[in-house]
């Protein structure tokens, strides 16, 4: 194991909301108390963040430049460098890194908020989609998946059955995260009585309509020691992104997370925990089997998207759920993923080390 | 727990140029024929400006007819139909391999039932009778070798040009403090919420003091005051838009109230000729009381003595 160098980069602090059908708070009022949430954690106060960014979407809020507003819940005066993507906030997590990096400034903090309680997500999804051949279709993110699925069905990769485990499993291990919005013991053969939302797609196949927010705060090395007993150190971190439009994918495979595992170093030692964005239950096979994950691996303890999905957020929780498994469980290298665009076109690894203990 | 809620759709009336490839594309769709574009050894349909793999540059001239026939590579059932899709009643999204190309084209497949889909299947097109250069000039897809519907002729000029008309409708739940505000203002009164930090004071239906990024609830209420001063304007000369009712030139003023640091913007100022806004001038607010709940109308000149004070135009917020 190398030595740590004041260029490594670790989390400190993070804190989520709890998952809800529908919250009746504004977004800005849900970063808020993330962030304070966040800094509580990290014992700083909000003066002592150097770098903020944000990950949110203006058509899930309903708002032009609504992350504008945001800005408020960062308590931003005197004046903060900050910044935002119109990302998951696994996204602004690693502009933050990228800008730690740098070296000038030392501490950051990354956001990910979104309410997708606020409009039909149906009507949402294809708005961010290729606007010539694909949004007026009206193609939704269920209707990807479920083409996805079809094809790895028929491929062989993944059976219904399998897909139903996946969702009662992931369900059964989010009963002991507070935060998660669908837990409890589900019945296999009850589940795949279901009829179809998408085929071969169930209800139980599909995430939640959830709102939520999360927050991360990085330190580089010295600074990290300083305030932190065990800091989370953020070995690797990288994302690749395919073609848009699924008609020119193989959408049995998915190469870019093979090479974003890759470029975080995923190799380099084994991993115990892996917290995947797999948002319907056959993605969770593909991007498995794309990272090379093998059956010692624990996927998705917390229970994973399935069990809560904060579109905007969903990404940025796998990499909180990821480092608590480290700081506060027996963990000591785990990965989170996160994923963007229509069958998983874009895709982020981070990949996270305990200090030896 | 209900909460109280306001709906607003927001509409997006898109026109997007289409470019070399894309145009020939939409306007072969006119005239019930498919293009896919040569890249190497393969035809991509739909077809692109850049080799997906490569970057390289495509040419139009490289445009081939592909189809009009094809195979399902894959599909998903759609039960239950939404309101942004292209058919109302159950149907199937297919990506299909047309005829002579090597990628798959997404679109809807009329199929009637789940039992009918199969990869594999064959599947034509059934076009609209109506075309106009459009994705959606393609109803659906139906199962079998012959293409179905369409009628008449091509656009007579190339197609350059599509619209995309999408609405979203967004229901948002309101805040306590936006509910409060609101129950104020049917007053006539005006709700301030005072930072237990800071002591600046903000508009009633705000969440939270952005300096101190602290919460602010009923116990931070303060009554802020009906008078102030101008600190800014600007005298709006109208153009006519949809929902545009001003014909004559008008000004809007921020108004920095009395005893509190809070300025309103953009208020309306009423009775004083244009030519005669500036600033330093005190105010008072106006209400329209006939209704069950008031409405602030505006401001009006309070007679006192203007304020001289050069540096009340920084205040801007
Ligand atoms: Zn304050």
């Amino acid at each position: 194991m190398a030595a740590r160098t004041d260029d490594d980069i670790a989390i400190i602090g993070w804190s989520q909301s709890p998952m809800v059908r529908a919250t009746n708070k504004t977004e800005t009022q849900m970063l808020l108390e993330v962030i304070t949430g966040a800094v509580e954690h990290t014992g700083i106060t909000r003066a002592e963040l150097d770098f903020t960014c944000a990950g949110s979407c203006d058509y899930v809020a309903g708002q032009a430049f609504s992350f504008v507003q945001n800005i408020d819940a960062i308590g931003a005066w005197p004046p903060k460098r900050d910044s935002h993507v119109e990302m998951d906030g696994a996204w602004a997590l690693y502009e933050a890194w990228v800008r730690l990096l740098m070296g000038d400034v030392d501490v950051a903090l990354a956001t990910g908020s979104g309410r997708s309680s606020t409009a039909d997500p149906g009507t949402i999804y294809p708005m961010e989609m290729d606007p010539y051949y694909l949004a007026p279709l009206g193609v939704d993110a269920m209707t990807f998946a479920g083409l996805q699925a079809q094809a790895l069905v028929e491929r062989g990769a993944v059976t219904e059955r399998q897909m139903a485990e996946i969702a009662a499993r992931t369900r059964r291990d989010a009963k002991d995260n507070p935060f998660a919005q669908v837990s409890g013991d589900f019945d296999v053969d009850v589940l795949l009585a279901e009829d179809y939302v998408r085929s071969p797609l169930r209800r139980h196949d599909l995430p939640p309509i959830t709102d939520g927010a999360s927050a991360v705060v990085i330190a580089r090395g010295d600074k990290a020691r300083e305030l932190c007993e065990r800091p989370v150190w953020i070995t690797g971190f990288a994302h690749y992104a395919e073609i848009h439009y699924p008609g020119l994918r193989d959408l049995t495979k998915a190469e870019s997370v093979t090479l974003a595992g890759k470029a975080a170093g995923l190799d380099e030692a084994p991993i115990q925990v892996a917290e995947l964005q797999t948002a319907f239950t056959h993605e969770e096979p593909l991007v498995a089997s794309a990272l090379g994950l093998g059956p010692d691996v624990e996927i998705n303890p917390s229970g994973g998207p399935l069990a809560g999905n904060p579109i905007m957020s969903t990404g940025l929780v796998r990499i909180i759920e990821a480092a608590a498994r480290i700081r506060d469980g027996g963990t000591h290298r785990a990965l989170a993923h996160s994923t963007s665009g229509p069958c998983l076109q874009q895709n982020l690894v981070c990949v996270l080390e305990g200090d030896e203990r | 727990m209900t909460t109280a809620s306001r709906q607003a759709t927001i509409r997006f009336p898109y026109k997007r140029s289409l470019g070399p490839v894309m145009g020939a594309f939409m306007t072969a769709l006119t005239e019930q024929r498919f293009l896919g574009i040569r890249s190497g050894d393969r035809v991509i349909c739909p077809p692109r400006e850049w080799d997906p793999d490569t970057a390289a540059d495509l040419s139009a001239d490289d445009l081939v007819e592909v189809g009009p026939a094809g195979t399902v590579e894959s599909w998903t059932w759609v039960a239950a139909p939404g309101a942004a899709h292209p058919l109302d009643r159950p149907f199937a999204f297919a990506l299909i391999r047309l005829d002579g190309a090597d990628t798959t084209l997404l679109h809807a497949v009329d199929a009637g039932a789940i039992d009918v889909m199969a990869t594999g299947m064959r599947v034509a097109p059934r076009w609209k009778a109506e075309r106009t250069g459009h994705i959606t000039d393609v109803d659906a897809f139906v199962p079998g070798e012959t293409p179905e519907g369409g009628g008449g002729a091509g656009a007579e000029e190339p197609v350059t040009m599509m619209e995309y008309d999408a609405a979203i409708t967004y229901t948002l739940p309101i805040t306590p403090n936006e509910a409060r505000d609101a129950e104020w203002v049917a007053q006539g009164r005006f709700l301030g919420l005072q930072c237990p930090v800071c002591g600046r004071t903000y508009l009633g239906s705000r969440g939270y003091c952005p300096v101190d990024a602290v919460e602010l609830g009923a116990e931070h209420e303060v009554e802020l005051p009906q008078r102030g001063t101008i600190t800014n304007f600007t005298i709006v000369t109208p153009v006519q838009y949809p929902g545009q009712t001003e014909t004559d030139p008008f000004p809007r003023v921020h108004v920095l109230l009395d005893e509190h640091d809070v300025v309103l913007g953009y208020q309306n100022l009423i009775e004083v000729p244009v030519e005669e806004v500036r600033v330093g001038l005190r105010v008072q607010a106006m209400w329209d009381t006939t209704g069950d709940a008031a409405e602030l109308e505006g401001w009006i000149p309070t007679g006192e003595a203007d304020v001289e004070d050069p540096d009340l135009v920084n205040r801007i917020c």
